[in-house]
Formats: C-alpha cells, sequence, structure tokens
C-alpha cells in the first residue's frame, strides 16, 4: 500500500531522481531513485539513514551469459539475502540493456528474505 | 504489489528524463525524505549538488561539469571521543578529493555522511567553493548544530 508519493521532476538538473514511499508490512519504506552518467543510485531506508550500501556491477564476458560482481561496501556483511537483493536488481536493469554498475543502500528493520526483500523489489 | 510499482518507477525514471526542461533548482519532499537539487554556475566550471536527507543521515552528490558518481566517502563520529572518521567506499584511493568535504560536514551537522564527489583531483580551491555552497545550502535547511570549539 502506497503512503505516500511525489512526481518525478525532469529538469535541467543532470541527474534524474524520483522518490517515494511504499508501506511494506507495516513499515513506511522511503526510497530513492537516482542516474548518474555513469551508474545508478537506488536507497531503500526504514530507519532513517541508508544502512548498508552494496555495489553491483555487470562484468562483460566473452562468453553470451553476463556474469555480475556484488560487494558490500558499507554496513553489514553477514547478510547474504542483501547481497541477493543486489544481485537481483542489477540482473533487472542489466535486462534492460543498462550496463551502469548500481549502488544500493537498503536500511531495513527486518532482513528476513521471506518478509521483507521480495516485498521491496 | 511494491514490485510491479518499483518496476514501473524505473521504467518511467528512464522516459521521465527525455521530458520538458524545469528551472534548474528544485526541492523534492516526501514528507521523510528530502531531496534537494541545486546548479551553480562559477566562472569556468558548473557545480551541480544533489542533497538527500534522511532523518539521521544526509547524502550529498557534487558534479563538476558532468553528472557522474564519481568518489564515494563516508564520515561519522566515532569513539573514542566521537572524533570524525572518513573512510573511501568507492574510488578517491589516492586524491581523496571529497573526504575533507565529509570530514567536515559532519564536524558541522552531527550527523553520519556519505558524500560522492566527482570534483577532479589538484583542485583545492574548486573543492573549498564546492564545500561553502553545500554548507551553506546544509545551513538553510536548518542542519546546523550550535558551534562547538573542535579540535582537528
Amino acid at each position: 500500500m502506497e503512503t505516500g508519493s511525489n512526481n518525478s521532476l525532469p529538469t535541467q538538473f543532470p541527474v534524474s531522481h524520483k522518490s517515494f514511499s511504499l508501506n511494506i508490512k507495516g513499515n513506511k519504506t522511503d526510497i530513492v531513485i537516482c542516474k548518474y552518467d555513469d551508474s545508478f543510485m537506488v536507497m531503500a531506508t526504514q530507519i532513517g539513514c541508508m544502512g548498508t550500501i552494496l555495489h553491483a556491477r555487470k562484468e562483460e564476458s566473452v562468453s553470451t551469459d553476463p556474469t555480475f560482481h556484488v560487494a558490500v561496501i558499507f554496513g553489514k556483511r553477514d547478510e547474504p539475502f542483501l547481497v541477493a537483493c543486489a544481485r537481483q536488481l542489477i540482473e533487472h536493469t542489466s535486462s534492460y540493456g543498462s550496463t551502469r554498475p548500481l549502488v544500493l543502500s537498503l536500511g531495513l528493520k527486518d532482513h528476513s528474505p521471506v518478509i521483507n526483500l521480495p516485498s521491496v523489489f | 504489489m511494491a514490485s510491479e510499482e518499483l518496476e514501473e518507477n524505473l521504467s518511467e525514471l528512464q522516459i521521465g528524463e527525455n521530458g520538458e526542461k524545469k528551472p534548474v533548482e528544485n526541492d523534492v519532499s516526501d514528507g521523510a525524505v528530502k531531496v534537494s537539487c541545486f546548479t551553480e554556475d562559477l566562472q569556468d566550471v558548473t557545480l551541480h549538488f544533489q542533497i538527500v536527507n534522511f532523518s539521521k543521515q544526509i547524502y550529498a552528490w557534487i558534479g563538476c561539469n558532468s553528472a557522474k558518481l564519481g568518489h564515494l566517502y563516508a564520515a561519522a563520529t566515532t569513539r573514542p571521543n566521537n572524533n570524525v572518521s572518513v573512510t573511501s567506499l568507492l574510488g578517491g584511493t589516492s586524491d581523496n578529493t571529497g573526504s575533507s568535504i565529509a570530514r567536515r560536514i559532519v564536524l558541522k551537522t552531527g550527523l553520519n555522511v556519505v558524500v560522492a564527489c566527482n570534483i577532479p583531483k589538484d583542485s583545492p580551491m574548486l573543492e573549498a567553493t564546492a564545500e561553502r555552497k553545500l554548507v551553506e545550502r546544509l545551513a538553510s535547511l536548518g542542519y546546523f548544530r550550535p558551534k562547538e570549539k573542535h579540535s582537528n
């Protein structure tokens, strides 16, 4: 259920961004998506700060199947489902033809994969 | 469903950036997270600023003539004595342009800060100007705590 939303504002500002709020399993989740020239930044938080920051990039290889490199660059490094979330998102953007790396920040109250991560993305 | 909404928003973002031009400076607020964007035109460079205000943290991006993300730094007060520590998250291993900005924002605001900056290295004057503009904006947003004596 959506608790609040706003409209994206295509402007002369070089970075496009969109921010909105969602209610996920009773937790208000603020999401900000920014598009830079060379990367995407996605921030999803339920705790008022950025939380764990992950970096995901697509690695081109000679084979037809792309590979992806995902790493935690700040925060919890013992939550594998955060890495899985970033992996899922970079694969999603890659499926649309984008080769830009992704910086994902997740500040979630509950890291349970069954409850939270499928709902977020 | 939340995932469908996010996919829709991502596709809208792709389409939306090709839209009509609007005034450069805009503030978008949804009540909890505020995104502020503004541009400063200097003599020979154009500085772009983006500030995302979370309740307990600040994210700031500084662009110099481009919209690349640049180097990413995190800064916060750490134990003991609440001294400010800065770490490089992405890039910035040799020139550290932006790390001093992150550190001084923490000193002034007391909040955790994540700064992304693509100012070229060996540009101390440009870095100082960018920091001054960013600090002015943060002050107008009410993020500065009362002045305290800091030992550097």
